[in-house]
């Protein structure tokens, strides 16, 4: 039995929070609760979400819509709309954004882009459809937060 | 023939286009889960009291799909609601469920990575909703 020790009461402390509280857009609400669904079902992407600390952007196009991930290490702030200081900047429509949610993570825990939703994200790209400021130097961060938002199986192992 | 808006007839006609889609049977391989669809009343557009769309989905087959009491629906494993007008929208292509998804003006309730893994399956099963002639109370 779990013994949460003298004068401590054992809770689950959430892993997102919303900056705007009960006023978070729900995009936000979205792709916060799709993190917290992922990190809470899939411990093997705990180690992501505990060492990543970046401020990411996610703007959808055909909506207009954005929202800032602050990922505090093992902590995640979600902010309505882009707030300044952001390390990435995804900016995709609708259907994209939920295409780089079916991304398989492969050999070596990298991001698939072989397979036939990983081609067409690249295709996205290459089009223009799919646009990631600040690409360069953080693609590791990309990468963590790709296997963040992925919600495929796959090789996820190291 | 049309058929009036969210009807049993609705209903049984949506089953057999999603049943014909080959492009929902693919993509929806491994769901294992009821939906259910609260279509919530507007009187003022002449849909007077609020319907609930039980549908039993399996494996990339609808296997029943029937109009019940909001409560029913609300009782699925994933529920998507939304007002008359709002579900008017989705049928005549004028709002994407997707974006209607992320903008909240289609609220769903579940699993979300689970939603997101089935994306496709959504998209035509909402396409498969497009095909059905409707009578629409408001026209």
């Amino acid at each position: 039995m779990h013994d949460a020790g003298a004068g401590q009461v054992a809770r689950r402390v959430s892993l997102v929070e919303y900056a705007e509280g009960e006023n978070a857009s729900p995009f936000a609400q979205m792709l916060g609760g799709l993190i917290e669904a992922n990190v809470d079902a899939r411990p093997e992407k705990r180690a992501d979400f505990d060492s990543l600390k970046a401020r990411v952007g996610v703007f959808v196009t055909d909506i207009d819509e954005g929202v800032t991930l602050e990922f505090l290490g093992g902590r995640l702030l979600v902010h309505n709309g882009l707030q300044p200081g952001r390390d990435l900047t995804i900016r995709a429509d609708a259907d994209t954004v939920m295409q780089l949610s079916n991304v398989k993570i492969g050999f070596a825990r990298m991001p698939n882009y072989m397979d036939a939703t990983g081609r067409e994200v690249v295709a996205k790209m290459l089009r223009g459809r799919l646009k990631i400021d600040g690409l360069l130097g953080n693609l590791t961060t990309l990468n963590q937060v790709t296997r963040l938002f992925s919600v495929q199986g796959g090789g996820y192992s190291r | 023939m049309a058929v009036e808006a969210f009807s049993s007839e609705w209903a049984q006609q949506f089953k057999e286009e999603i049943n014909r889609s080959t492009v929902y049977r693919q993509a929806a391989k491994g769901w294992k889960w009821t939906v259910g669809l609260v279509v919530e009343a507007e009187p003022d557009r002449g849909f007077a009291e609020s319907r609930g769309i039980v549908m039993d989905l399996f494996d990339g087959e609808a296997r029943d799909i029937r109009v019940g009491s909001a409560d029913n629906a609300r009782a699925c494993d994933f529920v998507i609601t939304a007002p008359y007008s709002r579900w008017k929208q989705v049928a005549t292509k004028e709002l994407d469920a997707t974006r209607g998804m992320l903008t909240g003006k289609l609220k769903l309730k579940g699993d979300l990575p689970t939603i997101v893994r089935y994306t496709k399956a959504s998209q035509e099963m909402t396409e498969c909703t497009t095909r059905v002639p409707v009578r629409w109370p408001d026209e």
